[in-house]
Formats: C-alpha cells, sequence, structure tokens
C-alpha cells in the first residue's frame, strides 16, 4: 500500500510540473505534441502517441506510470 | 467528515477541478495512476483513450468484460463504452472505493479525450464535491 502512495504521490508531482511549466512548453515548440514527464523532467515527446509510448518503453520505462499530456495551443478550449 | 483534495488548473482552456487516483483491477489486471477531469455533466466514469493505451488496454480485452455496453455521446461524436464492474480507485489520502469505470472499445478514436470522473462517482460515495475557482481550491467531502 505504501508503495501505491509513493507512485500517487510522484504522479500528482509530475502532473503539477506540467501544468506549471505549459506555457514554456508552448513557447518552446511543443504545442500539437504529446509530452512524456518523469521526476519533473521532460524525457520524450512526439505528434503520435503511440509513437510516444514506443519511445518511453524503448527507454526501459512503463509508460502507464509516466505523465503524458498533450500540448494544445494557446487560446484554445476544450468543452467536454 | 473525510476530504479527497482536488487540484485546480488550467487545462485546455478553462480552470477544471482534477483529481488523480490509482485505477486497479485485478481482472484485466490494471494498475495506472489516472489524472481524471470532475465532470458532474457526466453520468459516468469514463476512461480516455489515452490510458487506456498507456495501460497496454487491447480492444479485445476491452470487448470480454463482462459489464454493460452502452453508446456514450462525447464531445460531439459517438463511442460505445464497456464498463469494468470491480474497478477499484484509491486516492492519496488513502480512501479507496470499488465501483463501475467505462472504458471506450469503438467508435470516434480520439487520443485527447481526457479521462473524466463522473457523477456516478459522487453518487457512489455520498461525496459533496466543493469547488472555489477563485482560490483554486477544490475537494470531495463525505461522511465517514
Amino acid at each position: 500500500m505504501e508503495q501505491e502512495l509513493v507512485l500517487l504521490k510522484r504522479f500528482e508531482k509530475d502532473n503539477e510540473w506540467f501544468h506549471k511549466n505549459t506555457e514554456k512548453l508552448q513557447g518552446e515548440g511543443f504545442v500539437g505534441k504529446f509530452v512524456a514527464i518523469k521526476d519533473s523532467r521532460l524525457i520524450a515527446s512526439d505528434k503520435n502517441v503511440d509513437v510516444l509510448i514506443r519511445e518511453i518503453e524503448k527507454k526501459g520505462e512503463n509508460p502507464a506510470f509516466i505523465v503524458i499530456e498533450f500540448v494544445y495551443p494557446q487560446g484554445y478550449t476544450l468543452i467536454l | 467528515m473525510k476530504r479527497i483534495p482536488l487540484e485546480v488548473t488550467h487545462f485546455a482552456g478553462s480552470l477544471r477541478a482534477i483529481a488523480i487516483f490509482l485505477l486497479k483491477s485485478e481482472d484485466p489486471h490494471l494498475f495506472i495512476p489516472i489524472r481524471a477531469i470532475i465532470d458532474t455533466g457526466s453520468p459516468l466514469t469514463l476512461i480516455g483513450t489515452l490510458d487506456v493505451k498507456k495501460a497496454r488496454l487491447s480492444k479485445i480485452q476491452l470487448k470480454k468484460l463482462e459489464g454493460e455496453h452502452k453508446p456514450v455521446n462525447i464531445g460531439g461524436g459517438k463511442i460505445f463504452a464497456v464498463s469494468l464492474e470491480k474497478a477499484k480507485l484509491r486516492f492519496s489520502n488513502d480512501f479507496e472505493i470499488e465501483m463501475p469505470v467505462n472504458f471506450p472499445v469503438s467508435g470516434d478514436e480520439n487520443s485527447l479525450q481526457p479521462s473524466l470522473l463522473g457523477i456516478d462517482f459522487m453518487l457512489k460515495t455520498n461525496a459533496k464535491l466543493v469547488l472555489d475557482p477563485s482560490k483554486k481550491e477544490a475537494y470531495f467531502e463525505m461522511e465517514d
């Protein structure tokens, strides 16, 4: 159970990193791409999420535990 | 009273309340952290296509699920979803609940469809949603 908590906390932290750095990523050419974040670091990116997942696996990581987010353009609004 | 803290952050052009939980299941085996948007307009909890891909769940595995298959209209498109009846959701405050969650199995595939924590979660847990966007504070509150 402790391991689950550690995993959740790490995921929360990486998710927070993404939201704090979204504008920076938008300005650095990642708009329209999926980005993978681990330990508050961008580890991979690609326009195609399947390619990105394979890239993460090649790095020896389990994609399930990695924060993967899409970088929307500034001003884009998603209505659910 | 028990509280599940939620993140309130800008996501895809708007301020949203977001929950992070661990989704667990024995069959099919699932163990994946999920970031879900709180969507009180959604009657059901839906795992997004991206999370399905991250969990390496194939359409064949999903179609084998014995839960209800139902059409879901979402974002102008239509998908078919199947429910995993005995999924477990664990939150970082140690709260865990067993409830059905839904997975897209066919229809308009959209990797951008986020996971949604729907009103079914609030009904199952008798939770109230407290959201203060101006202070960027949100949480679920439920009786012990």
